[in-house]
């Protein structure tokens, strides 16, 4: 692989504590352009809490966070977004009572030309039809434009905030629980997803508790226990038994 | 191949996804049924089969002597609900805009008497009269940003907080007693000179339209849906979300001093008890006008016709002869009506 490449985002010694509770233990990950590492872990593992501190969600008691090697302190989601790192979370960050495009386009509105725009007005035809071609783009469910996030399966919300997520990444994809609420079909176009941003040279961290999923597409696969990580090594490592081993600590 | 809506996902949505956003367009007759179906139809239904009833009863109502008077009373709590509009969108509330009306009607009042004192003009006395109602009230609205934002106090309490603060503050400055000695034509401004519109109430107008255009057209209003329908999704898009709040609170404060404005303007003076419990009226409006308390869902036009309904009850209930105070009984059964019916839909849209 591009093991010898320098990692395109790093974190490095993360800790952070939920009053009494050690959700991250000195964790540190590392992801290179056109890798796709997979996080798992067994469920409070730690995978979400490390998830938004490279999203820049929440702030880690301790610990370093580097892109393109410079060190970042993310003080806000704004700031990741910015710099080029998408991140699915794990719960619904879609508003539901907004439509498709007005979620997709959330914070990124395009705005009309001229002095309109200047005070904020909407290009609402133009983002409708973006959105729509994103979400046709990226190959997942493609709900019309104008409908209600509200008004869609669980699925199609998920596809809807997936779209929105690759459609929008320059650098890095963070995807915690993609498969959530999708089909096995729908899991397999996921997969394909991944593997195209990969093509593009974009950073992927995939979490997932599907083993075979991560064990098909990932390079290199990181293993979470209490917060503490304890395995880092290429996929080729593993098999489905030996990985569940190492989640589960009864092989190590 | 694409993932595509199946109909197992989605039951009763659209199996086929359509081939661009222009073709999902409804048909006519579904879009009619729509249409009367649609709360803001009710709602005009409502007023102005209320305006019949009322002018049945009494034919004096219907004239624009009485039209004029209903607006009149309508402008000030129109634009609170506005603010309120904003605020309970975005998730939150403001419990502080009457007692914001009062005080910033007071303070304007004074600082117009010292002017009068002076020997300055009217009508640079009742602009700059304007813009010490619209500063005060929107620094009231920055103590409550401040409150939300900084001390995490829920918007609830932090409202009530500055409720008691204002309306104390207006009491204690003037002993209870309204604050006049202003500019003597301030009260002719309140003369309608466009049928039953007046000066004051055209101001009202404009800044209704300019409200709903930024609510419903413009991203000021998209970030304050997303906030409220979900503060964690607004985070997450990157939007700043106490920014927004500041802004939406300051703006509340301001509409809710340009009301104090608006009193001064029709009493000729600045009394501290105006603007009490007007909340309250201007939380009515809202719902009735179909803005959930949850937040995310509500209207512009649900307003403006939630908080005319309000008006015309309340002088229509004096005019016809009915104890004034079962106006409180006929709006929380419009309340009741509103809100159930607001379930009802939500019910039937999700089987
Ligand atoms: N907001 C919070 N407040 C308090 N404790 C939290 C919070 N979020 C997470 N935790 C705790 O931190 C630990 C790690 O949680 P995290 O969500 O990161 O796990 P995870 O690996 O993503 O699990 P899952 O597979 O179930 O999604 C858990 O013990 C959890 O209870
Ligand atoms: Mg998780």
């Amino acid at each position: 692989m591009t093991d010898t490449s320098a990692p395109l985002y790093e974190v490095r010694n993360i800790s952070k504590s939920y009053g009494s509770v050690i959700a991250l233990d000195n964790a540190s990950l590392a992801v290179r352009a056109g890798e796709v590492v997979g996080l798992v872990g067994d469920n409070g593992a730690g995978k979400s809490t490390l998830v938004k501190a490279l999203a820049g969600a929440h702030r880690p008691d301790s610990g370093q966070i580097f892109l393109d090697g410079i060190e970042r302190h993310w003080a806000s989601p704004h700031e990741a977004l910015q710099a080029g790192v998408e991140t699915l979370y794990q719960e619904s960050s879609l508003a539901p009572h907004l439509s498709v495009s007005a979620n997709v386009f959330l914070g990124r509105e395009i705005v009309s030309p001229g002095l309109l725009g200047k005070l904020g007005f909407l290009a609402q035809k133009k983002m409708d039809a973006e959105a729509h071609a994103d979400l046709e783009r990226v190959g997942i469910a493609v709900p019309a434009s104008n409908r209600p996030v509200s008004q869609l399966s669980g699925g199609q919300r998920q596809a809807v905030a997936i779209g929105r997520t690759v459609s929008w990444a320059r650098k890095v994809i963070i995807l915690d629980e993609p498969t959530n609420h999708l089909g096995a079909r729908q899991s397999k176009e996921v997969l394909q997803v991944i593997r195209a941003a990969k093509a593009k040279g974009l950073g992927v961290i995939f979490i997932s508790h599907t083993l075979p999923h991560i064990l098909e597409v990932t390079d290199r696969i990181v293993v979470l226990r209490l917060g503490k990580i304890v395995k880092d090594a290429p996929t080729s490592d593993f098999d489905v038994d030996t990985l569940l081993g190492t989640i589960t600590g009864l092989l190590v | 191949m694409a993932l595509t809506e199946s109909p197992e996902l989605a039951p009763g949505a659209n199996p086929r996804p359509p081939a661009s956003p222009e073709s999902h367009s409804t048909p006519l007759s579904e879009r009619l049924t729509g249409f009367l179906t649609n709360q803001q139809t009710i709602l005009l239904l409502v007023l102005i089969g209320m305006v019949v009833v009322f002018s049945i009863l009494n034919p004096i109502f219907f004239s624009l002597d009485v039209f004029g008077n209903v607006l009149l009373d309508w402008g000030p709590v129109a634009l609170i609900a506005v603010a309120e509009t904003f605020v309970i969108i975005s998730g939150g509330i403001d419990l502080s805009v009457g007692a914001t009306l009062g005080f910033s009607g007071v303070i304007a009042a004074y600082a117009m008497q010292a002017m009068t004192a002076a020997g300055m003009g009217d009508s640079i006395t009742i602009l700059c009269g304007t813009l010490v109602a619209a500063a005060t009230g929107m620094f009231v609205g920055f103590v409550n940003s401040l409150l939300i934002n900084r001390l995490h106090l829920v918007p609830f309490i932090a409202t009530l907080a500055t409720l008691g603060a204002a309306g104390g503050m207006s009491i204690v400055l003037t002993g209870g007693a309204p604050v006049g000695d202003g500019p003597q034509s301030a009260i002719d401004l309140s003369v309608p000179w466009l049928g039953p519109l007046s000066w004051p109430l055209i101001v009202v107008i404009v800044v209704v339209i300019i409200a709903g255009l930024f609510l419903h057209k413009a991203r000021f209003g998209r970030y304050t849906y997303a906030i409220g329908s979900n503060p964690f999704a607004a985070l997450a898009a990157g939007i700043n979300v106490k920014r927004h709040l500041t802004k939406i609170y300051v703006l509340s404060g301001l509409l809710s001093g340009l009301a104090g404005m608006f009193l001064y303007i029709r009493l000729g003076s600045g009394a501290p008890t105006s603007g009490v419990g007007d909340e309250l009226d201007a939380i009515a409006a809202v719902v009735i006008g179909g803005v959930a308390l949850a937040g995310g869902i509500g209207r512009m036009s649900g307003t403006v016709l939630g908080s005319l309904i309000l008006a015309t009850v309340t002088s229509g209930l004096i005019i016809i002869g009915v104890e004034p105070n079962w106006k409180q009984v006929v709006v929380a059964i419009l309340i009741a009506a509103a809100v159930s019916l607001q379930a009802l839909r939500a019910n039937g849209k999700r089987s």
